[in-house]
């Protein structure tokens, strides 16, 4: 039995045994939250190393993407800059700051050039959440 | 989520000593119907009716105590005080509330600072149950209620703020203050929950920062008006409640919370109640303003960080110790369903 196989049985008997067997009604809502916790807990867990690679591979695919934009057409220091360090850092922290750097310098860098660094950007962003939304939803 | 606790001897002693202090002509003071009633996750909320004994007299009088248990969600953002003089001011107008009677900012007294006020008849159905979706859809199909939704919403956009002293909740500068006000909040509540870094939060944020709508009307704006936060009898709103996120600012931003997906569940009908071309056509006859969809638009996406604010919050509560309650520990998982639809709000 995995831990994911685990932590679900244990959702499962608290749901189906040990919440209705609960009178006083608190303690019998916190018991039936108590198992849908460790369901999603239990679904994070069992898909967390594929999450894990995909997330990873699409962040390279972004940095490599934005390395190249930012090469094609130069931009503004503070940019270029949260590109270098979201290509050494290669996390949440940094794509942060790439996202703050582009809606700061959106005038320097036109509509086109922001509207097509952005929207690569959501790219990732959105396969990012739907995996999310797989164990969340 | 509502359930029903009793209240221990010892507290319901306390209520007796405190409301002999209160309705100094009584007497033989008498506590019956009392019960807990938990909606949400903010204050404790007793209704209860006192009976007791005035000239001779038998009285009796329902009332509402709201008490603040230290580890609320939206605590620091919801002062009671601030509810209690809130009530006061709108008792003034046209707008159906509970009568406010006391605030007592003394811990001694009940163990946390609390506010009574009126027990107002009614009944509140909560919207994300079976029973209270049944309530709402046959209340549709008579017709008189959807009316009453929205005229009550029109009321409190059209009552004179300033003239019933809300003048005290912080007026923002015309323009585009209201909204970077809100945006303020919502990130200092972000901040403090001190959750991981959220790309498409900061998207979002920079987004909302980036293309706030300026407005130059200013009204009370409720900032939760839904079904499940109105006493409904025979028919009609008999009262607001839920005075919680209430702030001056810019109607859309009710209007907007009305028409979105949020508060419905199965059904086309906003909030479980009206349908949505009814509600637009009564909303600008009973107000005047014409509704700016692009505006709401923007508002919904405003909800979303909202929205976000709350969970990490709530889920940050349960993580670091000062709540026990696991329906908080759940909301950790309600931020990336938020965020997903933050990001459908921003297009992508």
């Amino acid at each position: 039995m995995t831990e994911a196989e685990l932590l679900d049985r244990i959702a499962k008997t608290l749901k189906q045994e040990i919440g209705p067997a609960v009178d006083s009604e608190y303690p019998k809502t916190q018991a039936f939250m108590a198992a849908v916790v460790l369901q999603k807990l239990s679904r994070q867990l069992a898909l967390a190393s594929g999450h894990r690679q995909a997330n990873g591979d699409d962040l390279n695919l972004l940095i490599d993407d934005i390395a190249e934009s930012v090469i094609t057409k130069p931009v503004p220091e503070e940019v270029a800059s949260a590109a270098r360090q979201l290509a050494e850092a290669r996390d949440d922290n940094a794509l942060c700051g790439w996202l703050e750097a582009l809606y700061a310098n959106r005038a320097a860098l036109g509509a086109v050039h922001f509207d097509a660094l952005l929207g690569r950007t959501r790219t990732t962003m959105r396969a990012n959440i739907d995996r999310q939304v797989e164990y969340a939803g | 989520m509502t359930q029903a606790q009793t209240a221990s001897p010892e507290l319901r002693q306390a209520i007796i000593d405190y409301l002999a202090t209160r309705l100094t002509n009584g007497s033989n003071f008498e506590l019956h119907n009392i019960q807990r009633i938990a909606v949400g996750w903010s204050h404790e909320t007793w209704l209860f009716d006192v009976r007791y004994s005035e000239d001779d007299k038998s009285q009796e009088l329902g009332l509402c105590l709201r008490r603040d248990p230290g580890n609320a969600l939206l605590r620091h953002l919801s002062d009671l005080e601030e509810q209690f003089r809130v009530l006061e001011c709108l008792d003034r107008t046209e707008l159906a509330t509970p009568k406010a009677y006391w605030f007592e900012r003394d811990e001694n007294i009940l163990g946390a600072p609390f506010l009574v006020m009126e027990k107002v008849t009614g009944s509140c159905p909560n919207p994300w149950g079976r029973e209270g979706r049944a309530f709402y859809q046959a209340a549709a199909e008579r017709g008189t209620l959807p009316n009453s939704f929205t005229t009550t919403l029109a009321t409190l956009h059209t009552l004179d703020w300033r003239a019933a002293g809300l003048d005290f909740l912080d007026v923002p500068a015309p323009g585009t203050g209201f909204a970077q006000r809100e945006i303020d909040k919502w990130r200092n509540l972000i901040e403090s929950a001190d959750y991981a870094p959220q790309p498409i939060l900061t998207d979002l944020i920079c987004w909302l920062e980036t293309n706030i709508p300026p407005t130059d009307r200013l009204t009370l704006v409720h900032g939760a008006y839904r079904t499940g936060n109105l006493l409904i009898e025979d028919d009609r709103v008999n009262a607001v409640l839920d005075w919680e996120l209430q702030v001056i600012g810019d109607p859309m931003y009710d209007v907007a919370y009305v028409l979105s997906d949020l508060n419905r569940e199965g059904t086309s009908l906003l909030s479980n109640l009206v349908e949505r071309d009814e509600f637009i056509r009564d909303y600008e006859a009973a107000t005047g303003f014409t509704i700016d969809f692009e505006t709401c638009r923007y508002y919904n996406a405003l909800y979303a960080m909202r929205s976000v604010a709350f969970w990490m919050s709530a889920a940050g509560l349960y993580a670091n110790g000062r709540s026990d309650d696991i329906r908080l520990a759940r909301t950790a998982w309600s931020v990336p369903v938020v965020l997903e639809r933050a990001a459908t709000e921003l297009g992508f």
